[in-house]
């Protein structure tokens, strides 16, 4: 035998018999009533009380008429309910179990976002700027043209059409003179800084 | 004018919520492919005076970024002079038909001196960006040979892009300028030079701050602006063989578009073409040539004929507000093939000097004078 001090505690066992024990508890009492006669006749004395509980608990006391119970119950809850709102107006807690998915989503476009912007090229990106301008100005006119166009400003020279971009450079060098064309061209000039050798690039929409 | 597919199926759109999860899909699809190489063609024909001795394009890239492929062509093609004669000028074409139809890009190198059998490099970037929803991997780019210029101005290519004119008009310009400089030097000495040189490049600093960005739009504006016509005022060059006599374009809130201009012939020679420099001046005071107006004129000695550009917009990427706009005939191309640009005397004019760039051999002269000194000038006019 054991010593009493290494007896599980009446709870314990009171929870074993019912099967409510969780697994560890349960395996660590399972092997203790093995050995220990004392807790065993106390956990079978659970057993019994519970077998008859709920023999007492199936059994209907006479004359009672569950149906006409059942209805009695659902009308007083809803006089209740009534008289309580008719009281006060019942503040209804707002459940905030929403906020993580809000906030994972938020996250998750917010570093998408980002990656867009620093990742997209950045023509399409003056699009979507473009774009969302439009929205925030619903109902005022922002003429986009989509006509073929050629563009020379002091770094560079492109041709947009039907959503492509088409440059002409020379690496990272910047143009000494840009200059375009009524027949839809564009010209930048580069010199080279060692040679001093001219290079001119055009783009032509036709 | 050439035609364009009009067309709205790429353009970005995210106006539509229900376009969100395929925008994102695009972004996500773009964002797994890695990069690829780039398809680079190469193409002269049989009988071309240069031919390729080599191609370098190893650090060419073709990525798909968002929803576009970027790509950026980089080669350096080594060519050969196997004429008998002396190159002045060369222009590749280079076309990307995926990304812009009929849209073409051109290299041209002026001022060349490529003697027969000597080898020279052309390089060759192209940045380009394709919306993935136009085709199927990494777009094509090909570069053509377009016409190279001999030092008797004699011609060689297919001359697609009108590059005989131009590298004409900038072989006469270098002979012009050099001309002048070599006069320089024999009159004022190394200080007269060296004075030339620097007055050069301070213009040319003052004149690249004055440029802001310019864009042509081609095609009929389906968006309707009514605008006013503002005249033109003209700067009469006497010596030129073309006299702008009136002239107007439609001012509108972005810009002008719709330039016409009447223009006679007071020489005794026929012309096919000539160009109009179109100079603006804002509400702030500064001026600068916003664009060149080259024009089939076709005009008998004596005769007036108009030049109009009705589908031609020219708009500014800044707030630009044209206050007036001035206009000066810049060169001229007879039909016996015959050529005039203005005088030093002209360009050299103030009114002008500052609006309008220098020549691509001046540009080339002063860098030489930057770099290598005056030493090093001197020699190079003493060249050719």
């Amino acid at each position: 035998m054991k010593s009493i001090k290494t007896h599980p505690a009446e709870f314990a066992l009171a929870l074993y018999a019912t099967g409510d024990l969780p697994l560890v508890d349960r395996l660590r009492v399972r092997f203790h009533l093995s050995n220990c006669d004392a807790c065993r006749s106390v956990e079978q004395t659970y057993r019994k009380d519970q077998a008859w509980i709920r023999q007492k608990a199936d059994e209907l006391p006479e004359g009672v008429d569950w149906d006409r119970l059942s209805r009695e119950m659902t009308a007083n809850i809803r006089v209740g309910i009534a008289a309580g709102e008719c009281v006060a107006r019942r503040e209804r807690k707002t459940p905030i179990r929403g906020w993580r998915p809000v906030a994972v989503a938020a996250g998750l476009m917010v570093v998408l976002g980002s990656a867009w912007w620093l990742n997209v090229p950045e023509a399409q990106n003056e699009s979507l700027k473009r774009a969302m301008v439009a929205i925030f100005h619903r109902g005022t006119t922002l003429n986009e043209d989509r006509r073929p166009t050629v563009f020379a400003s002091s770094t560079e020279i492109k041709l947009v059409e039907n959503g492509g971009t088409f440059s002409m450079s020379q690496g990272d060098k910047a143009p000494v003179a840009v200059s375009v064309n009524a027949e839809g061209s564009a010209s930048a000039r580069y010199v080279d800084t060692d040679t001093g050798q001219v290079t001119i690039t055009s783009v032509y929409v036709q | 004018m050439g035609t364009f597919r009009a067309s709205t199926d790429n353009a970005p759109s995210v106006c539509s919520s229900r376009r969100v999860p395929i925008f994102f899909t695009v972004f996500l699809a773009a964002a797994s492919l890695s990069a690829q190489s780039v398809n680079l063609k190469i193409d002269f024909a049989k009988d071309s005076p240069v031919t390729p001795l080599s191609v370098e394009s190893g650090d060419s890239t073709a990525t798909a970024r968002g929803g576009a492929y970027q790509v950026n062509v980089h080669a350096s093609l080594s060519l050969r002079n196997l004429s008998q004669k002396k190159i002045r000028g060369i222009t590749m074409a280079v076309l990307a038909q995926e990304v812009t139809p009929g849209g073409k890009g051109s290299v041209s190198i002026p001022s060349l001196d490529v003697t027969p059998n000597d080898a020279f490099t052309v390089r060759i970037d192209v940045p380009l960006i394709r919306p993935l929803s136009a085709g199927q991997g990494a777009p094509a780019v090909e570069v053509r040979l377009d016409g190279v210029l001999f030092e008797d101005l004699s011609f060689y290519g297919p001359d697609s892009l009108h590059s005989k004119h131009n590298m004409t008009l900038w072989e006469l310009e270098a002979r012009r300028d050099r001309k002048y400089f070599k006069s320089v030097l024999e009159t004022a000495g190394d200080t007269g030079l060296r004075n030339e040189m620097l007055r050069s490049l301070s213009r040319e600093a003052d004149r690249q701050q004055q440029q802001p960005g310019v864009q042509m739009v081609r095609g009929r504006s389906t968006n309707f602006d009514a605008g006013q016509d503002v005249q033109f005022a003209f700067l009469d060059i006497p010596e030129s063989p073309a006299e702008a006599l009136d002239g107007t374009a439609r001012i509108t809130s972005d810009g002008a578009r719709a330039p016409r201009f009447e223009v006679r012939n007071r020489s005794t020679r026929p012309i096919r073409s000539l160009e109009i420099g179109w100079l603006v001046k804002d509400q702030q005071g500064r001026e600068f040539l916003a664009a060149s107006l080259p024009a089939e004129a076709n005009l008998a000695p004596g005769k007036t004929g108009q030049v109009l550009e009705q589908d031609t917009a020219l708009k500014f990427r800044d707030s630009t507000n044209i206050s007036t706009m001035r206009g000066f005939v810049s060169n001229v191309e007879f039909a016996d093939g015959g050529y005039w640009i203005p005088s030093r005397a002209i360009i050299d004019d103030p009114k002008l000097r500052s609006l309008v760039a220098p020549s691509p051999e001046e540009q080339r002269l002063a860098q030489i004078y930057r770099k290598k000194g005056l030493a090093a000038l001197v020699e190079e006019l003493k060249k050719f």
